[in-house]
């Protein structure tokens, strides 16, 4: 849903002179089945073994009773990620200028909640107005 | 509709327990378990915050293609959307 949302901002987010990525921990065959089911204008990259996600401060370890629960429901997370460790990003979506300065953050415990498109939109324009 | 929308009227359709999910309350519950256990873990807090700066990074894309961020930068800032995978 979220990747939805945020396909139907790119325009306005390209406008703005903006990338944008999504990061998961996904293997690239997974990477690019979304891509295409969802028929997506950003990339999708693979961050494999959670490298960029460990940098951000974004990675737990699925307790046991949780992976599970996953493992009934076929969410082979060792198979998707091509690693044992059952480890996840916290969602979150970043606003970075270019200078490699943070500009905007949210980091979501909830997997169930996530920011608006909006809010991310916002704090480009802040930043473009602003010359940065 | 707002993407939030969407996303509470997905979850008290899976926490109602019907279809086309038909998730068993025990798997609700661990799911609620998990989410606070995280919260109450502080590790968000602790996560690269407004202000700090974000590491540079290379990744491949769906084609295999290796982005850096390097390179965005130079075309402009740049918006970063971190998921957990589609199951």
């Amino acid at each position: 849903m979220e990747l939805e949302a945020l396909q139907a901002a790119l325009p306005e987010i390209q406008h703005m002179g903006a990338s944008l990525v999504a990061i998961s921990p996904q293997l690239e065959r997974y990477g690019r089945s979304i891509h295409r089911r969802l028929n997506l204008g950003f990339d999708v990259l693979t961050d494999r073994g959670l490298q960029v996600a460990s940098q951000f401060g974004l990675v737990f370890v699925l307790p046991d009773y949780l992976k599970t629960v996953y493992l009934q429901f076929g969410n082979k997370l060792d198979e998707f990620h091509g690693e044992n460790a059952f480890r996840l990003p916290m969602p979150a979506r970043y606003v970075v200028d270019q200078q490699s300065v943070i500009r905007s953050a949210n980091v979501s415990p909830d997997y169930t909640r996530r920011p608006e498109p909006g809010e991310t939109i916002s704090a480009l324009e802040e930043l473009t107005k602003a010359g940065a | 509709m707002t993407l939030q929308q969407k996303l509470d009227d997905f979850k008290a359709q899976f926490e109602s327990g019907g279809p086309p999910y038909n998730a068993p309350m025990a798997v609700i519950e661990i799911f609620h378990r998990a989410t606070e256990e995280l919260r109450q873990s502080g590790l968000a807090e602790r996560a690269l915050k407004t202000g700090d700066r974000a590491p540079a990074f290379t990744l491949n894309n769906q084609d295999g293609t290796p982005i850096s961020s390097v390179e965005l930068f130079a075309k402009g800032p740049l918006a970063i959307t971190f998921f957990r995978g589609h199951w």
